[in-house]
Parts: structure tokens; sequence; C-alpha cells
């Protein structure tokens, strides 16, 4: 029979505690044809959505990517500086395009709403980096609050308990 | 992929969606105001709702103000719904039942079978909230009183935008909440459902379901409920009315009996059954002991429950619905009524025969005036049905609670 060792028990409650609810069972889900866009390409991002008849969903871009188009239909996409919403109507998936800058790098924050299911959150955010090279953070002050670091002591407590997972499981 | 035409789109969308939109005597998003919300308006309004919400527009409409536009173009087919309650008046309704009280656990009972969202139920009356096995969930609830003694600051206090109340019991006191409700708040819907008459009930789960968007469940609902009230009628309908069987019915109370008015007289009536005693202006007359030997039923049927205290959903007790049998066989002379010496005498509790549940206690009704005619009917599989599938409650009537005897 599987035997797990109490301490790797006790880690993996460890870090089971310090994932983000919000992180799990999104009815929304990104990817991108790219995370490492050359300067100006044109990239693609899919929106998948699964359960929600009747909602929205809010993109944010990070700062000097632009919003180029979509296969959304006209009358139900509203774009205003960095940010795109959609309005989700029985639909599964949303592909828009985004022109990268020169240079940059920043995740791309999405928020959805299910009308009828009255509930709300957040899409997983998406790292960008035009040719992959990192430029400077943005300060805490310019993110969302949904995008602020997880606190130092989740940090921490989830490398210790990966870090005693994996001593516990030489034993 | 189209490039998108942004400001002029957005200012387009801004302004499709009036101001007066968010508030009542419309449906939210419904642009050209004539009474139907497109699919268009209604992504128009998304969009409105989004630019207000997350993109630093100026628009009117809150999530709520959305959500209710989503469910009317779900649920409605994006139009108003009028309805006709069973007080007989006609209301249009534009927005969904978002926080509702209830002074009737008839009505209550109704919106759960019909799979309502019971989070929305803000209050219920006094007796629904002693119903703690029953009703577990509105224990936390606000408690409003009854129709005849309302705790109207109570209901003010929990907002709501609807309230349930009897249309034809108590209908001075029902009128009275009625009148203080409506000059209170002049938004508010009041709506007036008996949920316990067999005449009624089947039209008012109807309407009911169409109300809260339950269209399909109240179907199911109606369905269940009209199969076994038709199976009752079919199988006594060819009964001559001088084969009927003779019942007599005691109330809670001893040598009580009911009478034509009553709701319990119908139901015997519906089952197939004749009492005896049903003539007289009284709901609930005193019998003469010696007029029921004279009588000679060939059932007797007693009605534990509020005033006997017994059974029911708060108790399984077997034993004790069994000694009010045993003390109504012991009676003197009652050896030599034909109910007692065939053994056709019976305990039931006004859980299942009175209320929304009246369908399951006529159909023990009718196995007992009936046996062979009713040989297949299965009243207590039809009660734990409508527990398990339509209360959605875990209450097993084999060890829980106790609702006929023998």
């Amino acid at each position: 029979m599987l035997s797990i060792p109490a301490n790797r028990l006790f880690c993996i409650a460890l870090l089971l505690l310090v994932v983000p609810a919000a992180a799990t069972g999104a009815p929304v889900t990104r990817t991108l044809s790219t995370a490492e866009p050359g300067a100006g390409e044109v990239f693609t991002v899919s929106l998948s959505i699964d359960g929600v008849a009747l909602g929205a969903v809010v993109e944010t871009l990070p700062p000097g990517y632009t919003f180029v188009g979509t296969d959304h239909p006209e009358d139900r996409v509203l774009v205003r500086g960095q940010q795109a919403g959609f309005a989700v109507m029985n639909d599964t998936r949303i592909t828009y395009s985004v022109a990268a800058p020169a240079s940059g790098s920043g995740d791309i924050t999405g928020t959805w709403e299910d009308f009828l299911g009255e509930s709300y959150g957040e899409v997983a955010p998406s790292h960008v980096a035009v040719d992959g090279i990192e430029t400077v953070a943005m300060s805490a002050g310019e993110r969302p609050a949904s995008q602020e670091a997880a606190p130092p002591f989740a940090v921490l407590a989830a490398i210790a308990a990966l870090l005693i997972a994996g001593w516990g499981g030489r034993r | 992929m189209k490039p998108i035409p942004i400001l002029a789109l957005a200012l387009l969308l801004v302004l499709a969606v009036p101001a007066s939109a968010s508030t009542g005597g419309g449906i939210v998003g419904d642009a050209d105001g004539d009474g139907v919300l497109t699919s268009a308006e209604y992504a128009s309004a998304t969009l409105a709702y989004l630019d207000a919400a997350y993109m630093g527009g100026t628009g009117v409409l809150d999530r709520t103000d959305i959500q209710d536009a989503a469910w009317v173009y779900t649920y409605w087919d994006g139009r108003p719904l009028t309805i006709t309650d069973s007080s007989g008046k006609t209301m249009t309704l534009y927005r969904p039942l978002r926080r509702v009280v209830t002074f009737s656990g008839e009505s209550l009972e109704t919106l759960r079978s019909l799979g309502f969202d019971m989070e929305k139920v803000v209050a219920v009356d006094k007796y629904s909230h002693e119903k703690k096995t029953f009703f577990p969930e509105c224990q936390g609830k606000a408690n409003v009183g009854s129709v005849w003694s309302p705790d109207m600051e109570r209901v003010l206090s929990v907002r709501p935008d609807a309230v349930f109340l009897y249309a034809t019991i108590s209908v001075s006191a029902c009128d009275d909440i009625q009148k203080r409700l409506e000059a209170s708040s002049p938004n508010i819907r009041v709506f007036r459902f008996d949920c316990f008459k067999p005449a009624t009930y089947a039209g008012e789960i109807r309407t009911i379901a169409s109300m809260i968007g339950r269209k399909d469940r109240g179907e199911e609902f109606a369905s269940f409920y009209e199969s076994t009230m038709d199976r009752i009628r079919d199988g006594t309908a060819g009964v001559p009315d001088g084969e009927k069987t003779r019942v007599y019915f005691e109330y809670w109370y001893d040598y009580t009996t009911v009478s034509a008015g009553s709701g319990y007289n119908e139901k015997i009536g519906l089952a197939g059954g004749v009492n005896p005693f049903s003539v007289g202006t009284t709901e609930y007359p005193t019998v003469d002991p010696e007029a029921i030997l004279l009588a000679d039923p060939e059932v007797v049927v007693k009605l534990a429950g509020q005033g006997l205290a017994v059974g029911g959903y708060a108790g399984h007790d077997p034993e004790a619905l069994g000694a009010i049998r045993s003390t109504l066989i012991e009676r003197p002379g009652w050896s030599s009524i034909s109910a007692v010496k065939d053994g056709r005498v019976y305990v039931i509790h006004s859980d299942i025969l009175g209320g929304a549940q009246h369908f399951i206690g006529t159909a023990y009704l009718a196995k007992w005036f009936y046996p062979d005619r009713f040989a297949d009917l299965d009243p207590h599989a039809i009660h734990q049905r409508y527990l398990t599938e339509f209360q959605g409650i875990d209450f097993d009537l084999a060890s829980k609670g106790t609702f006929v005897y023998p």
C-alpha cells in the first residue's frame, strides 16, 4: 500500500493552504500564441470560457502593448486604453490580437463575471516579454490588488514546504 | 481580425443605455423602451456596465442591474412577465425576485420545490421558523411573525422586493399587511398565493415557476403533483354516491370534526369518502359522541399535529400515534362501530394533509377508503420522492418522522 510520510503530508497540506483560492476553478482561462513576441509582433490571445452563459471578461494589457482586433462580434467588444471588455453570450472561446511594443514585459490580467451565476473572479495572469527580455517591473501602486505579490510568509512557507517535502521523501 | 473603431463604439454603447434603465418601470437595458430586451440591447447594456465598473466610464448600470438584465433575457425571453396571482390581481414583473419574504409556509415550501435559491429568501413567518427539521436553512433568517401578528418593522428592515401572502384565507389580515407594505415601499411586489388548495395548487406551481425562471422545473413538479391527484380522482370516479366510504374524521381535539367549509373535508371528498357531519356552518363542529355511534363510520381518521403535538417531521414516534389510536378504539361504545370492528381506524399527521403536502395525505386517505382500488398507490413512496427530489432535504422516512399509523 502507498504510504506517505507524515512530514510530507504536512507539507502538502501547507502547500494547499498557500495556493490562492482564486487560481482554482476559474471558468475562464487564457492562452497566448507566444509569451515572447518579437518587437512589434502581433500575437494572439485566446480566452477559453467554460460554463458562463451570460457574462463578461475584461482584459488588461501591460503598458505599451496594444489591442489590435478580435474575432468577437463588434457590438460585444469595448476597448479603452489598455483594457478590452467582452460581452459573453454563450461563447466558449474569444480570440483577440495584441501588438507588442519595441520592448517591455508584464502581465496580461483579466476579470470574468458570470451574470446568471452571480459570481466573478480573476483570470490567471499571463506573462509576456518582448524577445523574452524582462524589463523593470511596475511599482506595486500601479498594479491591481489582485496582481500583488504573494505575502512573504506565503512564499517562504511554500518554499520551505517544497524543501522539506523533497528532503522527507528521500529518507 | 477586424479592427475596432474603439472610441466611436464606446460612445455609442454608453449612449445606448439610458440612465433611467437602472431604475424601476422597465427592463434594464431595454434602450428603445419597446418592452423587449433584444440581443443587441443586452450586449450594449453589458458593455455599458463593463465601462462603468472596470474602465473608468460614467455609466449608471451596476452589477445587480446587469445580472437582472441577463436573467430577464434568459428566463423571460427579454420581456416583462405578466402574472395573475390567486387573489385575481394581475402584475407585470420587470426584474427577478432577489429579496423575498414569505408569510406563508406553503409558499416557502413551494418555492423550495421549484428550486428557488433559498439564499434569496431573507425572512420567513414564525411557523416556518419553528420548523427546524423541515426548514433548517431558515433558522438564520429573520422572523417576521404571522399574518395575524406581523412584525412590520422587521419586514421592512430586510428590504424585501417581494412578499408572499395568502390569497383566500386570513384575507383581511393579509390585505392589511399588503396595504402597509405598499404604502412603505411602492416598488415592492406583493404576491397572494395559497399553495395548499387542490383546486388551485397546480396552477400556482406553474405561475410561481414562471416568476422565478423555473418553468421546466415547475412543469415537472406540477406533473408529479397532478399525477397523484389524478390517480386519486380517477380511482374514485366510478364509485356511486350510495357506496362511498363513510368516514368520521376527527380534528386534533376530541369529538371535534370538520364540516363542508374546511380543507380537510375537501380532501375526504377527493379521496372518495363521505363525511356524515359535513353539514353545518361551523368549520370545526363538535359532535355528540352518540351521533358517531349512530353514523357507524366505516373508516375513522384522527388528525395529529399542532393541537395534538406528536409525530410529523419533528419526531419519529410511531408509538405515540399508536397510543392515540388505542385511545380512540377504547372509547365507550366504539367497539360496535364498523371502523373499529374492521380495524380501519387511522391516525394521520397534519404535516401531510394540510399545506402544500396535502396530496400525500389525500393519497393515504384514498388507500384507506378503497384499499382494492388503490392497491398500487404507494403514498409512502410519493412522500419520499417529494422530499428527496423536490424538497431536496435529507430525510429518510424509514427512520425519521411519523406521519400515519398504522
